[in-house]
């Protein structure tokens, strides 16, 4: 006999006979959908079954005790704060350049078959000259905040958005460049992937308001800003940023400027920050 | 904490895993035998704690038992994934109502000793922990225990049932 949808329809012994079963998880899901369906629907008494569940506790108290790595909570709060804030996002890009962008989601510390296949592709080793000074810019910033806690999360997210980058360029054929200030504030690291797909890490960028962004552009041989997306910053400072599309040329210039309005054609104000593309390795 | 939760505070959450880490983990641990693995079900289960506090708070119960079942039915998930044989549940699916509506007697439960945990195992005769066992840390499907030990499915339903009814008279001071 079967109810909806395939979903076997069972008597009440027999769901009091898989009670056990039941608490423990062990049934498959159409049985399970089935028991789920018998104990909305009938009237009798189901008290028993209540009552193994309530026993689970007593097995969660009987596991051994391990201590979670310390590691840990950094990556549990700098993904909650960083999906928190409110992730940076790009917007569409003009017709001129058209780039594709890619909005850029919180980041999630990879799950641990995404690390697997990341170490796996990692034939061409980072340059140790932007790994000290990816480790400069989270120690400069962590010391400079450490003080208050929320700011530490803050510093947590932009370690997560170099790790973002430093994943990025650990692929052949991959382009890095370290993003100098051109004035006082806004420093940071991006990778071109052989794909074109640019991620960007920035700190110590003035906080936008209203309709001000960041414009991320490249400038290629020929000298023009190609517009690749743009993105507000918090009052953190911090941003991270992705975009698609880009043709991964060594040589060619990654720039930020603070604009009015997303979506120009060509930069209005200076440039905030920039650096020159190399190949990693 | 959990108003605070649901309003998305990271406070609320840093308190949450300051108090629940050693716990999750262990569970975490326990089920799957991986320690990345274990970290990867933890952090999920805290995050997703944290996105959902706000249906929970319209619930009821101890944060305690909520979060660990969702340390289990994580760690449960990933190790089934593991093993592709395994008819994988709905992941939209929540644990079962019996795991995230803890009664009263659950609350109280959280307060026990160990010597009162080992009292309660230890009623359990060794093939009712076998399958217990299989079923709630292993993830083992009542059919694949049965097939595992080689015992007719409607006894291993008849263990898991009984040993768990046993325990709970044990706890509830009744002779088992």
């Amino acid at each position: 006999m079967s109810g909806p949808a395939g979903t076997p329809v069972l008597t009440h012994d027999e769901v009091v006979e898989m009670g056990g079963a039941f608490v423990l998880g062990a049934l498959d899901p159409a049985d399970a959908a089935a028991v789920r369906t018998h104990l909305a629907t009938c009237r009798e008494d189901h008290s028993e079954i209540e009552g193994l569940g309530s026993v689970l506790a007593v097995l969660d108290e009987s596991v051994p005790v391990v201590e979670p790595p310390a590691g840990l909570k950094a990556r549990i709060m700098a993904a909650a704060a960083a999906e928190s804030s409110g992730a940076p996002t790009t917007v569409a890009p003009t017709p001129v350049a058209a780039p594709t962008t890619v909005a850029a989601a919180p980041t999630p510390f990879p799950t641990a078959d995404e690390r697997a296949a990341r170490q796996a592709r990692r034939t061409s080793p980072l340059s140790w000259a932007l790994r000290i000074a990816a480790v400069v810019a989270i120690v400069a910033l962590g010391a400079s905040t450490l003080v208050l806690r929320n700011q530490l999360t803050d510093a947590q997210a932009y370690q997560q958005a170099v790790t973002a980058v430093i994943d990025a360029a650990g692929e052949p054929g991959a382009l890095t460049a370290v993003l100098t200030a051109d004035g006082d504030t806004g420093t940071g690291l991006a990778a071109v992937s052989p794909s074109g797909q640019v991620t960007i890490a920035m700190q110590d960028l003035a906080p936008t308001t209203g309709s001000t962004v960041y414009t991320a552009w490249v400038i290629g041989g020929d000298g023009v800003p190609v517009d690749i997306g743009s993105f507000p910053v918090g009052r953190a400072g911090t941003a991270s940023f992705t975009a698609a599309g880009v043709t991964p040329t060594a040589g060619i210039v990654l720039a930020l400027t603070r604009e009015p309005v997303p979506g120009l054609t060509a930069p209005s104000g200076p440039v905030v920050s920039k650096g020159v593309a190399t190949a990693a390795g | 904490m959990l108003v605070r939760l649901a309003d998305g505070e990271l406070d609320a959450l840093e308190d949450l895993y300051d108090r629940y880490k050693t716990m999750a983990y262990s569970i975490a641990y326990r089920i799957t035998n991986d320690a990345t693995l274990a970290e990867d079900v933890v952090q999920e289960a805290f995050l997703g704690a944290w996105r959902n506090a706000a249906r929970y708070v319209e619930g009821r119960g101890s944060v305690k038992t909520w979060l660990l079942s969702i340390v289990h039915h994580r760690a449960i998930d990933a190790v089934r994934r593991r093993r592709p044989t395994t008819e994988l549940p709905d992941l939209e699916l929540p644990p079962p109502d019996s795991l995230t509506v803890p009664d009263v007697w659950s609350e109280v439960a959280v307060g026990l000793d160990a010597a009162t945990v080992q009292g309660a195992l230890a009623v359990l005769s060794d093939v009712q922990r076998e399958a217990i066992e299989l079923a709630y840390f292993g993830g083992l499907t009542q059919q694949e225990i049965a097939q595992r030990t080689g015992t007719p499915l409607g006894t291993v339903k008849s263990r898991m049932r009984l040993g768990l009814l046993a325990m709970r008279r044990k706890l509830e001071g009744e002779p088992s």
